[in-house]
């Protein structure tokens, strides 16, 4: 028999095992410890788990870990264990003819795309599109579902663009029998306040406010309530007969009244890259990052920015609020994920993970321990917060394994229910990840 | 001769006896010594001791005896001495009946203690000798007389008794002690003299004369010596001139008539001198002779039998023999051999006594100079780049322009935005952060710059095609800056021209999606070439294109606001490559194919010219500060050049190894960049001081590897994103690259 190490198991899940040290032969693996903690729990149906050793995923054998990290045979090592993520499934992909922005998957069996064509459409996954309206003449940069109290197939959907506004619509989504080729979508207000293209916004659980980001710095808030006349009045009506054209045009519609924003938040001395309400219902708290390195928490009542979290030249990109608000997580240019804690207020606490090249967009798991990024080189890239050396799986968008395409980017991740949405310049992917895929 | 010297010695003698007559005195002091030494001899101290001696008394009276016949001799001697002692030298012995053994003795008289005699002191009574006189310590008598009687020892007082003998005697400090005769002894008047002499430092004989007139024997009136040397006759050579000398000068006088001599010939200067290098004489011409090259002498270790301890062990041979010969700390090896005849031929022996030759010739050879240095002492202390940052270190996202090399690009003054243009006549505007192309134009001929306009209220952007310049508006502006962007370009009342120009500015009124093609164009004359070349004055009022390629170089600067165009320059010595307006100044940096230029618009006169020392300018930037300019070269230099400090560069960099297209300052970071054709961009850290006295820092970054090298061709263009540290490449394999931090 080989040598053997001792080890005591510790985890933050469900399935915790008593405070107890074990000789371990050192040849293990990954497959054998998960056996052993089945085995001690006597679990009916046997769950793999993954273990975390010194923030590294043990991915070879336990003496091979302890070679190349200088362990003696002596010492006791604490292993952590998790619940594994199986290797993720395509499930489908969704050609896109243009450049795809922004996906949600929150709503069951049905996941919405926006795309820079200026359509927002909506599929099921047996690839039946749903749905298809044009809602910017320009690209639409983002896009999120407003809960409201309506019911049936018609979704709030609010959506922002290029061209410096936001809008909000109406969208039907109809069974795939009969594809809807006639309004699917209304634009009931365009939101006017920005002199930018937009980058982001977002909604909070009660649909009741919406905050719109923008490359001038500023973040607007604004509710969702449609006006019933213009709040803003429009230039571009009196002169250029070309307008006229348009308002001719538009007279046979209903007409998107022009709104006006409750409140703007202005702090930030570049370009704001996404702005996000706090989880919990009826927040007061928002978090935004921009391209200043800066990380702000707002009162959205009063308007003003609570703390800042300055980072050292690291342009943000994407922002996510862990769901007890204690920790943010964020994506910059310099090719890191960063972990902020929150709550510690004079020195920001950070946790950094590398990527190879720049993560554009993030998505938390429901159990917030474990997150995805979506990047340039078009590899989506699962993370475990505990384990910063790698990341727990990759997978890669467009195409086959072996790398022989091009590089396609990826602009947008979302992860819901055990599935991410991966959407970006090759249309969009729907992976099977997580421990709901398994059930 | 010896008659006369006898003379006067004789004569010397008789002056002395003259001259010193005072001397009569000190014999007369020596007459008293005498006396004196008669009461010594019958003292009180001896007559105290003589009773308690008996033995004694028998020698004293023998003493007294022969005391009193030697009164008796002495009065005989003097008496024949009267008589005949010139006669004599011997004085006549006398025959005596002996008391002691009554038998005849002879008797000679006592000997005169002359200036001439053995001993003066004869008449001592102690006969001991000079021994030491410590033997007779323990014994009463201290010695024997001539008669072999014993000396007894005279009686010595106590200190007492010497004390009272100095406070009585007054003379007492004239006495000395005689070892001979242990007692004082008083000192006689010659013998005092003789010490006073002695302290005086004079010479201690009485009779000599220091002063003594000088005895002339040969010289002197009468005595002068008359001898004739030889009584031969004169020779005739004396007076009869020299046939030898005739001859000589016979044969000159012929050579010179034949011709061989010529006499005041004038020295011939092209004639090569040469110089003895080993005479010893310096010659005058010349430094100092080197002294000779010396066979150095042969050492132990060099015999054919040297002793063991000389010879190499076999590690020792290996080494030696692996060295090079320069490293050899000696070029034989010591070897052993039983005897001379086993000695083989020297085998270097021609090869040294060749270099020997080479030595003495003063031949240069080849010397390796050997530097013990540590290579990276020479390089300069820089700081690391990690502490540097940001700069951008990796390729973010690259956007493709499929139908030909990317010739140009540029950023928007917001940093959000890229404009590239390629050879296949296509402009697209594209987002800098995620790469998605919103707008596109087509035009005819290849697109061979872009620029931006600076101005943040309006916004348009300015490129040139095939002898045209076009002016776009960009997509999804607000709509009070697309207001004013349209009134600029486009106005409705458009202002007078102020004299014929040959361009024409042609504006379209929009109607309808009128974006995609040009709001405005300016037509340069017909065959000027394509303008390559567009800058912005930092006001976005007027702007200098600069055409390349056609008959004649040409430089416009247009106002946007006047519509109306101008050439700067009449003429211009050589091609121009691509100017530039001074970021604060009135002043406009020219730069031609080998020298920049910077002129003063306001006073209309040159200021200075640069001299980058490289054949052709292929771009030039500034510096926001406006104190820098860097220039870079086809000849893959690149030059820094500080404005107020020489018209030098600073500091000329060289490390592409393929033509410099494109250098760039970035507008807000101390960041530099330059592209080449081999492919490569490298980034600068450039640190500018304000003070006068600091030297610009310059520290290399990175080098950006990832654009192909497609004919030839590499990087075209590179643009710093204008509020991020990131760089914008656009390339010939029709890439356009941004690289991030």
């Amino acid at each position: 028999m080989s040598s053997q190490q001792p080890v005591t198991l510790t985890t933050h899940t469900a399935y915790p095992l008593p405070t107890q040290k074990y000789l371990i032969p050192t040849s293990w693996k990954r497959y054998h410890l998960s056996q052993l903690v089945n085995k001690a729990l006597s679990l009916s149906q046997p769950i793999p788990f993954d273990f975390i050793i010194r923030d590294q995923i043990l991915k070879t054998s336990l003496g091979e870990w302890c070679s190349e990290n200088n362990v003696g045979e002596e010492e006791t090592i604490e292993i952590e264990y998790v619940e594994s993520v199986l290797p993720p499934q395509k499930m489908s992909d969704f050609p896109h003819d243009d450049w795809v922005s922004s996906i949600i998957c929150d709503i069951q069996g049905c996941l919405i795309t926006a795309a820079y064509d200026g359509h927002i459409r909506a599929f099921d996954y047996s690839k039946n599109m749903l749905a298809s309206a044009p809602v910017h003449s320009a690209p639409i940069t983002s896009c999120t579902i407003v809960p409201s109290t309506t019911t049936g197939d018609t979704l709030t959907i609010a959506s922002t663009s290029h061209d410096l506004t936001a809008s909000l619509s109406h969208f039907k989504i109809s069974p795939s029998s009969t594809p809807s080729s006639n309004t699917p979508g209304t634009i009931l207000a365009t939101l006017h306040l920005h002199t930018s293209p937009l980058s982001s916004i977002s909604s909070n659980t009660s649909g009741t406010h919406l905050l719109t980001s923008s490359w001038d710095g500023l973040i607007g808030l604004w509710d969702t309530t449609i006006p019933i006349i213009d709040e803003v009045p429009n230039i571009n009506d009196d002169d250029g007969h070309e307008k006229k054209k348009k308002k001719r045009k538009t007279e046979n519609e209903i007409k998107p009244r022009r709104k006006a924003p409750i409140n703007v938040l202005k702090s930030h001395s570049g370009r704001v890259s996404k702005v996000v309400f706090g989880e919990t219902i009826n927040s007061d708290i928002a978090y935004s990052c921009g391209f200043d390195s800066t990380i702000r928490i707002w009162d959205i009542q009063n308007g003003v920015s609570t703390h800042t979290i300055t980072a050292a030249e690291k342009p943000f990109l994407d922002l996510a609020i862990s769901p007890d608000g204690r920790h943010a997580l964020s994506t910059s240019t310099d090719r890191t994920l960063t972990l902020y804690d929150l709550h510690s207020k004079s020195t920001p606490q950070s946790t950094s993970f590398l990527h190879p090249s720049t993560p554009s967009c993030l998505s938390l798991s429901t159990n917030a321990n474990q997150v995805v990024t979506g990047a340039y080189d078009g590899i989506a890239r699962i993370w475990d917060l505990r384990s910063t050396k790698d990341a727990m799986t990759s997978f890669k968008i467009g195409g086959s394994d072996e790398g022989g395409g091009v590089m396609k980017k990826i602009l947008d991740v979302d992860w819901k229910r055990g599935v991410v949405g991966v959407a970006g310049e090759g249309g969009v992917e729907v992976w099977r990840v997580g421990e709901e895929a398994r059930k | 001769m010896p008659p006369d010297g006898l003379k006067n010695s004789r004569k010397r003698k008789q002056v002395d006896e003259d001259t010193y007559t005072p001397q009569n005195t000190v014999q007369l002091e020596m007459l008293t010594d005498e006396e004196d030494t008669g009461p010594v001899s019958s003292d009180d101290d001896e007559t105290e001791e003589f009773p308690e001696i008996d033995s004694g008394s028998d020698s004293e009276s023998d003493q007294e005896g022969i005391e009193d016949d030697d009164e008796q001799q002495s009065d005989d001697d003097s008496d024949e001495l009267d008589s005949d002692a010139s006669l004599r030298i011997f004085p006549k012995a006398k025959t005596e009946i002996s008391d002691i053994t009554g038998k005849p003795k002879r008797v000679y008289p006592e000997i005169e203690a002359d200036y001439d005699s053995d001993s003066s002191t004869e008449d001592a009574p102690n006969r001991v000798g000079n021994i030491p006189m410590h033997w007779y310590d323990d014994l009463p008598h201290i010695g024997y007389d001539i008669n072999g009687k014993k000396v007894l020892r005279p009686a010595r007082g106590d200190e007492l008794d010497k004390f009272l003998a100095t406070v009585d005697d007054p003379d007492a400090w004239m006495s000395a002690f005689d070892k001979n005769l242990q007692l004082d002894k008083p000192l006689t008047n010659e013998e005092l003299d003789l010490i006073r002499r002695l302290y005086k430092g004079e010479n201690p004989d009485i009779g000599y004369d220091p002063y003594e007139p000088m005895v002339e024997w040969f010289t002197g009136k009468g005595k002068e010596e008359i001898m004739p040397l030889s009584a031969a006759p004169e020779p005739k050579r004396r007076w009869i001139p020299s046939k030898w000398e005739k001859q000589k000068v016979m044969k000159i006088v012929r050579a010179i008539r034949q011709g061989r001599i010529v006499p005041n010939k004038p020295k011939s200067t092209n004639k090569m001198e040469f110089f003895s290098i080993w005479s010893d004489q310096p010659s005058a011409l010349q430094q100092p002779p080197a002294p000779a090259p010396k066979v150095r002498l042969p050492t132990n270790s060099e015999s054919y039998n040297p002793p063991e301890e000389y010879l190499p062990t076999t590690e020792e041979q290996e080494e030696w023999k692996q060295k090079d010969r320069e490293d050899r700390e000696r070029d034989y090896l010591p070897q052993k051999y039983p005897s001379l005849r086993l000695v083989p031929a020297y085998d270097r022996f021609i090869q040294e006594r060749f270099h020997r030759q080479l030595d003495l010739y003063l031949a240069p050879r080849v010397q390796r100079v050997k530097l013990n240095m540590d290579p990276k002492s020479l390089i300069p202390k820089l700081p690391s780049p990690s502490t540097l940052r940001p700069f951008p270190n990796y390729k973010s996202l690259s956007f493709a322009h499929t139908k030909g090399r990317a010739r140009c690009l540029s950023v928007s003054p917001d940093g959000a935005w890229v404009a590239s243009g390629d050879e296949g006549g296509v402009v697209s505007l594209w987002e800098v952060n995620v790469g998605r192309e919103t707008k596109r134009w087509q035009f005819k001929n290849k697109v061979s710059s872009i620029e931006w306009c600076p101005r943040m209220d309006v916004s348009y952007l300015m490129i040139g095609v095939e002898e045209e310049l076009h002016f776009l508006i960009p997509p999804n502006l607000p709509d009070d800056i697309y207001s004013r962007t349209k009134s600029l370009l486009s106005p409705s009342t458009l202002p007078a021209q102020p004299s014929p120009s040959p361009l024409t500015w042609e504006s379209i009124s929009l109607d309808g999606q009128s974006i995609d093609k040009p709001i405005l164009s300016i037509r340069l004359p017909s065959s000027s070439g394509t303008p390559t070349h567009i800058a912005w004055h930092r006001r976005g009022d007027y702007v200098a294109t600069v055409s390349t390629g056609g008959p004649q170089n040409n430089v416009w600067i247009h106002q946007m606001s006047r519509r109306h165009s101008q050439a700067p320059f009449k003429k211009v010595k050589g091609s121009v490559q691509v100017v530039l307006f001074h970021p604060t100044k009135p002043h406009f940096f020219v730069a031609t194919q080998q020298y920049i230029r910077i002129y003063n618009l306001s006073e209309q006169q040159l200021l200075k010219t640069l001299n980058p020392g490289m054949k052709w300018i292929s771009s030039m930037d500034i510096h926001p500060s406006g104190d820098h300019l860097i220039v870079g070269g086809y000849d893959r230099k690149l030059c820094w050049f500080d404005l107020e400090l020489s018209d030098k560069p600073y500091k000329s960099l060289r490390y592409h190894t393929r033509a410099i297209r494109s250098v760039c300052y970035h507008p807000t970071y101390p960041l530099f960049a330059s592209s080449s054709d081999d492919g490569s961009i490298q980034v600068f850290h450039a640190r500018v001081y304000n003070d006068l006295l600091t030297d610009a820092l310059i520290v290399p970054l990175k080098i950006l590897r990832g654009h192909q090298v497609q004919e030839g061709l590499g990087v075209l263009q590179i643009k710093w994103c204008t509020r991020q540290p990131w760089l914008l490449s656009s390339g010939a394999d029709g890439q356009v690259a941004l690289w991030c931090s």
